[in-house]
């Protein structure tokens, strides 16, 4: 397979499950019966995502769907309990020395709180120059003049290469996140709510600087989100998780115009807009399951209005609906007439 | 409509600090009526939570109101006497916080926890006090609430507990509510479901309400009025549609444009450039000049209040004039 037409990341059939880790003295009482075994987390459940080089895609879901999970995972941070994580083509363990660190190099993650993954008691210069020196991408002349053009790239001074994290905003930190990012020349960022915590003027100014160095650098990006506009504004193609499972993928047009999955609709109908006055909060009933016991069959079927028997009993696969247009819904099996309308109402 | 149900006038609320003196509520005034819900908008520091705060006294050392009135059905709430004062917090204004987990009692069952606030203004038996608290649990859509009094916060989920928080308020059927960022740390169908609920016992009970937010998508959805907090000041404020459509100060146009929409896909948005300035730190004049367009030398003084059908705002240059 040639590197240009295998996907830059993909996922196939990921799962991830988590549990408390147990000692001997556990593991016996457990399998004498006086113990109950830890509750396992089921974090994600046979995930498939593709992402094509230059592409952005967005990542939605509600906390606990396994949204940064699979972000991490793709990101070679978490092995993946079952199924396999491909770069260029590559399996990611499959990679052992020299082309596993580059492949390391090659994926960077940008976190949601840039003061907890800045270490406060180092100069942003140290910070953002640490990764490339120590992998011999630049020598210590070479990396000054490096931090001092990426503290270009991403919109701050050069002089501040001196300063501490403390001393800058929560937007000007998130920048200096953003450049340690690209410190080492990636070409795959993560972005795992890497703008929730900011203000809207900020927001603003990190999204289009994302946009910016998207253009600039021929950045490919997964952009983890919960807020539906900044993730319609800046994807090219969007993903939309409920509970571990993808159940509708597309491209960003597709999904808001023509929403297939009820929980798509649902997301949609409730986002909050500035051109939405007055207006009456319809909404699903009922919470987001708990992942350590999520529904049988299809994982929104308790909380969806147009549930039927199937839905309880079959878990519903990721099916074509319209060219790369994939939904995971028993209800498109269903004959036209009785499927229920596709949209109820717009505003 | 005759006297509103809340008259805030000059608001402020100073913190004396080490490091200086923080006019975090630099004279905050707007009104409420019966039934109104007041959607009070601003980012982080702007003074938005502080001026909730300060309306029921609520605040810590070394912050102090220092000025202005706020009177609640024609009596000031600064200068009432303890007892008086006691009597209508938590009776005939509520206040609704963002993280339900801490305005909770970990250790207390919820059961417990209402009943204490029914009696803490009421003189009625427990047995009637629990059944108010049973009431209030179903009225915001908890399911089977008899069994739930019984149950621990930590027993509930972040919106379930946001519930719990929401009842709790109503438990007096208080004129007023105040709400500060209730549904920020929720998520989106579950803010909904909040939203939905809060709208129909506001119309229903014709409760007022001040809703704190930092979200304009939310208050736009919500609120009939708007008031738009930078730096300590209301810069703007009015009617939803005129605020949001025909914004006339540069900061507000500046928010609404920075935030994404639908119809302007890809197109990089529009930055508001530089970041609010610290409160130790303001600019004189108007606090926004730094950062606007539309600055001049005019505005090293403070604009004054330009009103017109209800729709306020603070600028020398405000937009839509030349129409």
């Amino acid at each position: 397979m040639s590197s240009h037409e295998a996907p830059l990341a993909q996922a196939v059939k990921v799962t991830k499950r988590f549990q408390k880790n147990t000692d001997f003295a556990e593991r016996a009482a457990i399998a004498l019966g006086a113990m109950q075994a830890p509750p396992v987390v089921h974090a994600l459940d046979q995930v498939d995502l593709e992402i094509r080089r230059g592409e952005v895609v967005g990542l939605v879901g509600e906390s606990g769907c396994g949204k940064s999970t699979l972000g991490r995972i793709m990101a070679g941070m978490l092995p993946a309990t079952e199924g396999d994580v491909l770069r260029d083509g590559e399996s990611l363990s499959a990679l052992k020395g020299r082309k596993k660190r580059e492949m390391r190099l090659a994926t960077q993650i940008i976190f949601q709180d840039p003061m907890s993954s800045l270490n406060p008691r180092r100069r942003v210069g140290d910070i953002i120059g640490e990764a490339p020196r120590f992998h011999g991408l630049v020598d210590k002349a070479g990396q000054a003049r490096l931090v001092a053009e990426l503290l270009e790239t991403v919109g701050l001074q050069p002089e501040m290469a001196q300063r501490f994290p403390h001393q800058f905003s929560g937007g000007q930190r998130q920048r200096i996140g953003i450049a340690r990012a690209l410190a080492v020349n990636p070409d795959f960022l993560v972005c795992d709510e890497s703008i929730a915590a900011l203000d809207v003027s900020i927001q603003a100014q990190i999204i289009n600087l994302f946009m910016e160095l998207r253009q600039r650098l021929g950045l490919t990006l997964l952009f983890i989100s919960h807020d539906l506009s900044v993730v319609q504004h800046i994807s090219d193609r969007v993903v939309i998780m409920y509970l571990g499972r993808v159940v509708e993928s597309a491209s960003v047009e597709r999904i808001f115009e023509e929403p297939n999955h009820p929980y798509t609709r649902a997301l949609l109908d409730e986002i909050p807009r500035i051109d939405r006055r007055n207006r009456s909060f319809s909404t699903i009933r009922g919470e987001i399951p708990s992942p350590v016991n999520p529904p049988r069959g299809c994982h929104f079927h308790p909380r969806c209005p147009h549930a039927f028997d199937r839905c309880r009993v079959e878990r519903p696969v990721l099916q074509r609906v319209h060219g790369n247009h994939e939904s995971a819904c028993h209800l498109n099996d269903l004959p036209p007439q009785q499927q229920p309308p596709r949209r109820e109402n717009n505003q | 409509m005759s006297t509103p149900l809340l008259e805030v006038e000059n608001l402020q609320t100073h913190f004396a600090t080490p490091a200086g003196l923080v006019k975090a509520v630099d004279g905050v005034s707007f009104t409420v009526a019966r039934g109104e819900v007041l959607g009070l908008v601003g980012e982080s520091g702007s003074g938005k939570s502080i001026t909730g705060f300060s309306l029921l006294g609520l605040l810590d050392p070394p912050g102090e109101v220092v000025g202005g009135s706020v009177r609640f059905k024609g009596e000031d709430l600064l200068t009432l006497d303890p007892k008086r004062k006691r009597h209508i917090r938590g009776n005939r204004i509520a206040m609704i916080f963002q993280d339900p987990m801490m305005t909770l009692n970990p250790v207390l069952s919820i059961g417990t926890q209402m009943i204490e606030t029914v009696r803490a203004h009421d003189k009625v038996s427990r047995s009637e006090a629990r059944q108010r608290a049973r009431d209030a649990l179903g009225k915001v859509g908890i399911p089977s609430p008899e069994e739930r009094l019984d149950a621990y916060p930590h027993e509930f989920s972040g919106g379930m507990r946001q519930r719990v928080a929401i009842a709790t308020a109503l438990l007096h059927g208080p004129d007023l509510i105040i709400a500060d960022e209730p549904t920020t740390a929720l998520d989106v169908t579950i803010q909904s479901q909040i939203l939905a609920q809060v709208q129909e016992l506001c119309s229903e009970l014709g409760m007022g309400l001040i809703w704190i937010s930092h979200d304009l998508g939310v208050v736009a959805g919500l609120a009939h009025k708007i008031a738009v907090m930078y730096a300590g000041r209301i810069v703007e404020q009015g009617p939803v549609d005129h605020v949001l459509d025909h914004s006339r100060h540069p900061y507000t146009k500046g928010l609404i444009a920075s935030t994404p929409m639908a119809n302007r896909r890809g197109v990089p948005l529009h930055q508001i450039p530089g970041s609010a300035p610290s409160a130790l730190n303001r600019p004189a004049g108007c606090s926004f000049r730094p950062r606007c367009a539309r600055a001049t030398e005019d505005c090293r003084l403070a604009p004054d209040i330009s009103k017109h059908h209800g729709h306020e705002w603070r600028c020398f240059h405000p937009l839509g004039a030349e129409s």
